[in-house]
C-alpha cells in the first residue's frame, strides 16, 4: 500500500506542467467584491475572502445563500449569457476573471478541480469509468496511455476503492455512491490540483459513507497539501472539517473567521440561529416539550403500532432478497419511535408493510391492536384513519395543479367526514394547527416554499385525526433552520394532541433530537433498540456505533488533527 | 452478458415473426369482409369468356368456395412459403410485380432516410452551438415548420424551383440521381422535424446533467464535450425514433412517387387499390409490416448495446454486489 501511494505521487508530481507563479506570502485563492446576477436577480453580492495555502475554508449557507453559485463562478462553470458576473477571484497569481476560455482551459483540473454534489450523475453513464478516467488523466497532460493506466489505477487505490481493476472496467451504473464518490476524487486528486472545490460532496450519500468520504478528503488534503473549498449547508461538518468558515445568507457574507470563533461565539444573529437550528449540536432541544407527552401514558395501555417477527422476500432478477428479516418494535402510545439504517435496511419495507402497502412473508403487525395484513381494502382504508404517513419529499408528493385547501380537505372527502361547511372549517382550523395563514388554501404548492410544503403535508395527514403518523425521512430534503421549524411544530403537535410517531430515519442527531426509543436496521436484520438514552450512551453493536460516529464532532477545530 | 442478450434477442426475434404474422391475418379479414368479390366478378366479366362450368372449376380450384377461416389457413401457408400468388390485373406473379416496384422505392426511401438524419443532426448541433442567439432561436423553430408543411407541398415547391426554375433536375427522367435526391429531399423534410426535435430535447437535456459540468471541470473542450460525451447518450432515443421514421417514409413514399412521377411501390398499391387487386394489397401490406417490424428489431437488438444501462444482466449483477435491493 505504502508502495503504491509513493508512484502515485512521483507520477503526479512528475506530470504537472504548470510553472507556479507561486508569489509568497499570498493566499492561494483570494475573492474580492465577486457579485453574481441571473438577469435582474442578484444572487451573490459583494463575497469575498482567503483561501490560504493547504488550508481548508467552508463556505457554508441554506439553499438560496448562493453558495454553489460562489463555487462555480470560481469555477467559471456558470451558463455563459444567462449569468453576469463581477469582482475579482485570484488563483496562485492569476486573476481568473480576465483569462480568457483558451488560457483558463490548461488550469482546469490542473490547478483548480471540483467535487460535485451527486456522484450518480457525475459520470457519463454510457461510457466505462475506465475510458473516462483516461480522458481525465490525458487532459492532466499524460500521453502514454500505459502510464496513464498505472496512474490511474494507483490513485483508485489511494482513494480505497477495493478491486480497482474492477471500478476501471466497470460502467457508473454498477458502482455505489460512495464508490463513484471514491472515483471522482481520485480523478480530481490525479492532476493534483492546488485548490479542490467540494460542492456538498456528501449530501447524496449515507451517513457512514459521509464521514468516511470525509475523512479521505481530510487525509488527501493533509498528504498532498491540496486546498479544499469546501460548500456544506451542515455547520458542524463545516466546523469539523475546515480552519475557517465564510457564512452566507442571501448571497451576502453574514459573518466569516475562524471556525472556532465563528463556532463558539458567532457575532451575525444568523450564524447563531444556525448554530441552534443544527440537531448535531443541539441534542435536547425539543426534550422539554416533549418531556410531558411521553411521561402521561400509563404503560399498560395498548400500543400504537406493535410489529412482530416480520419478513418479507422480494425477488431481484434471479436472486431472493430478504428485506426485512424477523424485525419487531412497538411505538408505544403518545411517544415517537425511530427506525434508523441506511439504505437498504429495510426501513421502506418496514413502513409499506405498515401501511397494508406490501404483505409480510411472515410475522404480525398491529396499528392500535388491529392486525394489518389480511385486511380487505375496505379495512385498510379505516386503518389507515388512524395511521397517516408524511413523505420524504414535500417538493413531489403534493399534487403541484391542486390547491392547498383542495389537498388538505382530500382526505376528508374520502373518509367522508363531516359536512361540506364543516369540513372547510376543519381545513382551516388544521392549516392554523400546522403554523400556515389560511391565505396559502387559495396557493398552489409551487408557489410555497419547501418548509411550507411539508407543514401542508403534515396538515394533511393530520386532518382526519390519525393517532400515529409514520414521518419517512420528514425534514432531509429541508435546509436546518426549516427543518427546526418543522421538528418544532412535530413536537408541539405531539405534545398538544397526543400523538405517536414512527420516525424513519438516516440521521441519528436527528432521531435523539426526537425519539424516545429507537430500533436500529442493518440490511433488514434488527441489529440494536433500546431507548434513545441507552442507545447513545452505551451502543452495544458496531454498526449503531459507525452510525454514531458518523455524527460531526460537536468541538472544531479537528480539521487539522 | 452474451447468454443472457442471446436470450433477449430470440425473444425479440420470435415476438417480431409473431407480429408479422398477426399483420397478414389481420389484412386477410379486413379484406375478407369487404362487400363484393373481386375475384368472382372479375371471372363473370364477359370478355373473359368463361362459361359457369369453368368459374366453379377455377373457383373450387383456388379454394375461394371454402370458410373464410380454411381460405385464411390456405393463404396463410402460401405466405409463409413465400407464394404470393398472381396478380388479378395483369396476371403477372405478385412476388415479380414487387420485385419490379421495390428497388425504386427503396433508393427513395433510403436516401430519405440518410437524408433525414443528417438534417435533424445539423439541426440539432446547430441548436446547441450557433454562435448567435438569434440564429441558435430561429434554427429551433425550425423542426415545426417542417412539421406542418405537408410532403405534397414541399415537393412542388422543390420542383417549381429546382426543375422548373434552376433547372437543377428533370421531371420527363425521374429515376435521375439527381431527381431521386429531390424526390428524396420531399420525404425527408417532414420526418427529419420529429428526429430533430428528440435530438434537440436530448442534447439539452445531456448537457445539463452533472456529469457535462464535470468533464468540464476538467478541462475538456466544448467540442470535445459534445463529441465525446453527449452524442452517444443523446442518440439512443433517436435509435428508436428511426425505426418508427422508417414507417412514414414507407407511407410518405406513396404520394412522393405521384408527385415526382416514379413508378415504384406507391404506383403498385395506387393501382391495386383502385382495381380491387386482393393478392397484391395482401402482399404490400405484409411487405410494409415485415420491413417496419425489421427495422424496429433492429433497433431493439441494437439498445442494449448502445446503452450499458439497458444490458439485463449486468446490472442485475451490479444490483446483487452493491447492496440489498428495496423496490420503493
Amino acid at each position: 500500500m505504502t508502495v503504491s501511494i509513493e508512484t502515485t505521487r512521483e507520477a503526479l508530481i512528475a506530470d504537472r506542467p504548470l510553472p507556479s507563479t507561486r508569489p509568497e506570502g499570498h493566499p492561494l485563492l483570494s475573492v474580492e467584491g465577486l457579485s453574481v446576477s441571473y438577469g435582474d436577480a442578484s444572487v451573490v453580492h459583494d463575497v469575498g475572502f482567503t483561501l490560504e495555502r493547504g488550508q481548508s475554508l467552508a463556505l457554508i449557507g441554506e439553499s438560496g445563500s448562493g453558495k454553489s453559485t460562489v463555487a462555480k463562478s470560481i469555477l467559471r462553470l456558470l451558463p455563459t449569457g444567462e449569468s453576469t458576473v463581477s469582482g475579482s477571484v485570484n488563483l496562485d497569481g492569476r486573476e481568473l476573471f480576465g483569462l480568457p476560455e483558451r488560457q483558463f482551459r490548461p488550469l482546469r483540473g490542473r490547478l483548480l478541480g471540483y467535487i460535485p454534489q451527486d456522484p450518480s450523475s457525475a459520470l457519463n453513464p454510457v461510457r466505462t469509468i475506465g475510458s473516462q478516467a483516461h480522458e481525465a488523466a490525458a487532459l492532466a497532460g499524460e500521453s502514454d496511455a500505459r502510464v496513464r493506466r498505472r496512474d490511474i489505477l494507483s490513485v483508485f487505490e489511494r482513494v480505497g476503492l477495493p478491486d480497482p481493476e474492477r471500478v476501471y472496467a466497470s460502467y457508473p451504473h454498477q458502482l455505489s455512491g460512495g464508490m463513484l464518490q471514491r472515483v471522482l476524487i481520485g480523478l480530481t486528486v490525479l492532476p493534483r490540483p492546488a485548490l479542490i472545490v467540494a460542492d456538498e460532496p456528501t449530501s447524496a450519500l449515507d451517513v457512514t459513507i459521509q464521514k468516511l468520504i470525509l475523512d479521505l478528503l481530510s487525509e488527501l488534503r493533509r498528504d498532498l497539501g491540496i486546498s479544499l473549498l469546501l460548500i456544506t449547508h451542515d455547520l458542524a461538518v463545516a466546523a469539523e472539517r475546515a480552519e475557517s468558515i465564510v457564512v452566507l445568507k442571501n448571497g451576502i457574507v453574514e459573518e466569516s473567521g475562524s471556525s472556532s470563533q465563528v463556532f463558539s461565539t458567532p457575532t451575525s444573529a444568523y450564524a447563531r440561529q444556525l448554530h441552534a437550528d443544527v440537531p448535531a449540536l443541539n441534542p435536547d432541544r425539543y426534550r422539554s416539550q416533549r418531556g410531558a407527552a411521553s411521561g402521561t401514558t400509563p404503560p399498560a395501555a395498548l400500543p400504537a403500532v406493535e410489529v412482530h417477527a416480520a419478513t418479507k422476500r422480494f425477488r431481484a432478477g434471479d436472486v431472493d432478497v430478504t428485506a426485512l428479516d424477523g424485525v419487531s418494535f412497538t411505538v408505544a402510545r403518545g411517544t415517537t419511535h425511530a427506525l434508523v439504517g441506511e439504505s437498504g435496511s429495510g426501513k421502506t419495507t418496514a413502513v409499506r408493510l405498515l401501511l397494508g402497502l406490501e404483505q409480510p412473508d411472515a410475522g404480525r403487525i398491529e396499528v392500535a391492536g388491529t392486525q394489518v395484513h389480511g385486511q380487505t381494502s375496505a379495512g385498510l382504508r379505516g386503518l389507515r384513519r388512524h395511521l397517516q404517513l408524511v413523505y420524504q419529499n414535500p417538493f413531489t408528493s403534493l399534487d403541484p395543479t391542486w390547491r392547498v385547501g383542495r389537498i388538505v380537505r382530500e382526505p376528508l372527502d374520502r373518509f367522508k367526514v363531516g359536512e361540506r361547511a364543516g369540513r372547510a372549517r376543519l381545513v382551516e382550523q388544521t392549516i392554523e394547527e400546522v403554523g400556515l395563514p389560511a391565505s396559502v388554501l387559495s396557493r398552489r404548492p409551487g408557489q410555497l416554499s419547501g418548509g411550507q410544503r411539508q407543514r401542508v403535508a403534515i396538515a394533511r395527514a393530520l386532518i382526519v385525526r390519525p393517532d400515529v403518523l409514520v414521518l419517512d425521512e420528514p425534514t432531509s430534503a429541508l435546509d436546518v433552520s426549516v427543518q427546526a421549524g418543522i421538528l418544532e411544530l412535530l413536537s408541539r403537535l405531539q405534545r398538544e394532541q397526543g400523538l405517536s410517531y414512527l420516525l424513519v430515519s438516516h440521521d441519528l442527531a436527528l432521531v435523539r433530537q426526537l425519539a424516545d426509543t429507537v430500533t436500529v436496521l442493518q440490511r433488514g436484520k434488527l441489529v440494536e433498540s433500546g431507548t434513545v438514552d441507552q442507545i447513545f450512551a452505551r451502543p452495544a453493536h458496531p454498526y449503531t456505533r459507525a452510525l454514531l460516529e458518523a455524527i460531526p464532532r460537536t468541538s472544531p477545530g479537528l480539521a487539522q488533527s | 452478458m452474451s447468454r443472457s442478450y442471446g436470450r433477449y434477442a430470440l425473444l425479440r426475434a420470435a415476438q417480431a415473426v409473431v407480429v408479422i404474422l398477426l399483420a397478414y391475418i389481420g389484412t386477410f379479414l379486413v379484406i375478407s369482409v369487404l362487400p363484393g368479390d373481386p375475384i368472382t366478378n372479375m371471372l363473370r366479366d364477359p370478355q373473359n369468356g368463361l362459361t359457369d362450368d369453368e368459374i366453379q372449376q377455377i373457383v373450387a380450384h383456388y379454394g375461394l368456395d371454402k370458410p373464410v377461416v380454411i381460405q385464411l389457413i390456405l393463404s396463410l401457408g402460401r405466405f409463409v412459403t413465400g407464394d404470393l400468388g398472381f396478380s388479378l390485373q395483369s396476371n403477372l406473379p405478385v412476388s415479380q410485380l414487387l420485385g419490379d416496384a421495390l428497388p425504386s422505392t427503396l433508393t427513395l426511401a433510403g436516401t430519405a432516410l440518410l437524408l433525414s438524419v443528417a438534417i435533424a443532426v445539423v439541426i440539432a448541433y446547430g441548436v446547441q452551438y450557433l454562435p448567435s442567439r438569434w440564429a441558435r432561436g430561429v434554427l429551433r423553430s425550425v423542426p415545426s415548420l417542417f412539421l406542418s408543411v405537408p410532403n405534397f407541398v414541399v415537393g412542388l415547391i422543390l420542383i417549381e424551383i429546382f426543375a422548373f426554375r434552376l433547372h437543377a433536375f428533370t421531371t420527363i427522367d425521374p429515376d435521375s440521381a439527381a431527381a431521386t435526391l429531390f424526390a428524396a429531399l420531399t420525404l425527408a423534410i417532414p420526418v427529419s422535424a420529429p428526429l430533430a426535435e428528440v435530438l434537440i430535447a436530448n442534447l439539452d437535456h445531456e448537457s445539463r446533467q452533472e456529469y457535462a459540468l464535470v468533464a468540464r471541470s476538467r478541462g475538456l473542450s466544448q467540442a470535445r464535450l459534445f463529441a465525446r460525451h453527449l452524442v452517444k447518450p443523446s442518440m439512443l432515443p433517436a435509435v428508436a425514433m428511426i425505426a418508427l421514421i422508417v414507417g412514414e417514409l414507407l407511407g410518405g413514399a406513396v404520394i412522393t412517387e405521384t408527385i415526382f412521377g416514379r413508378d415504384g411501390l406507391g404506383t403498385v398499391v395506387q393501382k391495386a387499390v383502385t382495381s380491387q387487386d386482393v393478392p397484391v394489397l395482401q402482399a404490400v401490406v405484409s411487405l410494409a409490416a415485415v420491413v417496419f417490424v425489421t427495422v424496429n428489431l433492429l433497433a431493439d437488438l441494437a439498445s442494449p448495446l448502445l446503452d450499458p444501462r439497458l444490458d439485463a444482466k449486468s446490472e442485475r449483477d451490479a444490483k446483487s454486489e452493491r447492496k440489498v435491493v428495496v423496490p420503493v
